[in-house]
């Protein structure tokens, strides 16, 4: 059994739900830390003063403010906690939705719920009513000094817990300049793309997805393990182009050629894909 | 605009869409420096090389990679690309889904594509409209920050928008927290009354309704603390000794007729606020 990383209740109306809080995932990338490339020596981290120069143990350190250039208040950890109010250990679900009403950009981490101390039966109750309505519960949920939205739903056997961001911590599309395009795509372009969008469509299948770089990636490693120089590759050929409508008719005729397999091949031998279109002239 | 966290390109067929990354979300959490307690001067985390005793500037920092024997293998950025040298430069679109297949558990974080150029511009077009066209997200990959990502793409407010997911092995089953769950299964009339809760609790999401209070209360603390104001330690939430199994059904009875009462009012709505919210 995984260790639990947060423990608290879940108030759904009046009934209370003991729960804990378990990771749901696991990060499979390759990890590497940080040496000095002139003698591969390890590198630490060093809390050093600014002002005296020397080395700081965490003992003697305080967390600042910057209220106004260099100038900070100082807070001790149980004030920075005050923060968390005496409803730190509860998650007060405020609504229900339904979860296709939610943008995935909402979503942060992902974690499931399993009963605490005597609270099997009303966790039964929760998951089983979760399930019946097809609803998400949203709440929130004070975790490491930081207030998360959360989307609480039935997960297979198990409440999972979603972590969501914030309204306000989106970034709205219209801060960004998206450049206009001069000419509006014709309707040729739009009926063969969206030919081509239907060719491409299937259902959502995540264990047909594998992280392929990782594999790479390892084997780079052991290659370079042996002494073997790794040559730099190659630039990646972009021609420009503008015939978007010349582009879509030729990938229709290729997917047309051999439709699903085609797709697979195509990950382990890119570069002989053939020619690349690019729209407009930018490179 | 800010720099974009990577360019490169959306390769849907044939077509190659010069595109820039850029976040879909940004930080508004409080930060709190480091300070040395004495003389409160800020303090910098310094790498220092080991076996040198010296600092060592950024460019000299090179990943590491540690064998079973314990020795090192250090990688440049080079080598990092060379080991999938398209994958770093294209996201590649390989399958169109619904976006309601795709379980939120896959989710990670949210990017928003903007068309390198004018030139780029109007296949951006041409793949956004057939795309809220039709409803569906794009599924592709490409390689940020030295690993392999799998993403969603759809047309959000008039953007491509880009969600990085985990792969199928990232995560976690859901096996080990079930097989320990034990106990009696609901009765129908419980679960009745469970989900005539959840029915009258139901609203569309509004994202807007939900404002991070807590980053609002420690936005307060702070300045009650600069004015030389004295912060009351957190109360511990008295705990409720649990003892016996509860009483399931009379809390659910008793939810529904609160509920139910509260919505008679004229002034409805606002769900309880958060305890802590009020107590200030």
């Amino acid at each position: 059994m995984p260790r639990s990383l947060w423990n608290g209740t879940i108030a759904f109306g009046m009934v209370r739900v003991p729960v804990k809080l378990y990771s749901a995932t696991e990060s499979k990338a390759v990890r590497f830390r940080e040496r000095h490339c002139t003698d591969g020596a390890a590198i630490e981290h060093r809390r050093v003063c600014v002002q005296e120069g020397r080395e700081v143990p965490y003992g003697e350190t305080v967390k600042g403010f910057e209220v106004s250039s260099g100038s900070f208040v100082t807070l001790s950890k149980e004030e920075i906690a005050a923060a968390d109010g005496p409803g730190a250990h509860m998650i007060e679900i405020e609504h229900f939705a339904g979860r296709e009403e939610i943008d995935p950009v909402y979503y942060d981490r992902a974690y499931r719920l399993g009963p605490g101390k005597l609270g099997d039966e009303s966790y039964l109750l929760l998951h089983a009513a979760l399930k019946r309505s097809d609803r998400v519960g949203i709440g929130r949920f004070v975790f490491h000094n930081k207030a998360h939205l959360v989307a609480l739903r039935a997960l297979e056997d198990v409440i999972a817990l979603h972590t969501m961001r914030f309204a306000d911590e989106l970034v709205p599309a219209g801060d960004l300049d998206m450049p206009t395009p001069q000419r509006k795509p014709s309707k040729p372009e739009v009926t063969a793309a969206r030919a081509l969008l239907d060719q491409l469509s299937a259902s959502f299948q995540p264990e047909e997805y594998e992280d392929t770089y990782r594999a790479a990636l390892l084997e780079l490693i052991e290659r370079k393990a042996r002494g073997e120089t790794i040559a730099a590759p190659e630039p990646v050929q972009i021609a420009p182009e503008d015939d978007l409508l010349g582009a879509l008719q030729a990938s229709l005729k290729r997917q047309g050629r051999s439709p699903r397999t085609k797709t697979k091949k195509s990950k382990t031998n890119r570069s002989s894909s053939g020619k690349k279109v690019v729209a407009g002239s930018s490179r | 605009m800010p720099r974009p966290l990577w360019s490169g390109s959306l390769s849907f067929g044939l077509l190659n869409v010069p595109v820039t990354l850029h976040s879909a979300t940004r930080d508004r959490d409080v930060h709190f420096q480091l300070l040395h307690a004495p003389d409160c001067s800020p303090i910098e985390t310094r790498r220092v090389c080991a076996t040198e005793e010296k600092p060592v500037p950024w460019p000299e920092i090179a990943r590491g990679y540690e064998l079973d024997d314990g020795s090192w293998v250090l990688l440049t950025d080079e080598d990092l690309q060379a080991a999938a040298p398209r994958q770093s430069r294209t996201i590649d679109i390989e399958r169109f889904v619904e976006v309601a297949e795709i379980d939120p558990v896959y989710f990670d974080r949210s990017y928003l594509l903007v068309p390198a150029d004018e030139g780029a511009a109007r296949a951006y077009a041409l793949l956004s409209e057939t795309m809220l066209d039709s409803g569906k997200a794009a599924l592709g990959r490409f390689v940020l920050r030295a690993k392999e990502r799998l993403v969603g793409i759809r047309v959000r407010d008039g953007a491509l928008t880009l969600t990085t997911m985990l792969f199928g092995d990232e995560v976690r089953s859901a096996a080990e927290i079930s097989a320990e769950i034990e106990g009696a299964k609901p009765t129908r009339e419980q679960v009745q009354s469970a989900v005539a809760v959840i029915e009258e609790l139901s609203v569309e999401f509004d994202p807007t309704r939900y404002r991070d209070e807590h980053r609002a209360h420690l936005k307060r603390i702070i300045k009650r603390k600069q004015q030389g104001k004295k912060i009351a330690a957190p109360v511990a939430a008295a705990e409720e000794p649990v003892t016996s199994a509860p009483d399931l059904m009379g809390a659910l009875e008793e939810s529904l007729a609160r509920i139910r009462g509260e919505t008679k009012k004229p002034k409805k709505a606002a769900p309880r606020a958060r305890s802590h919210a009020r107590s200030r």
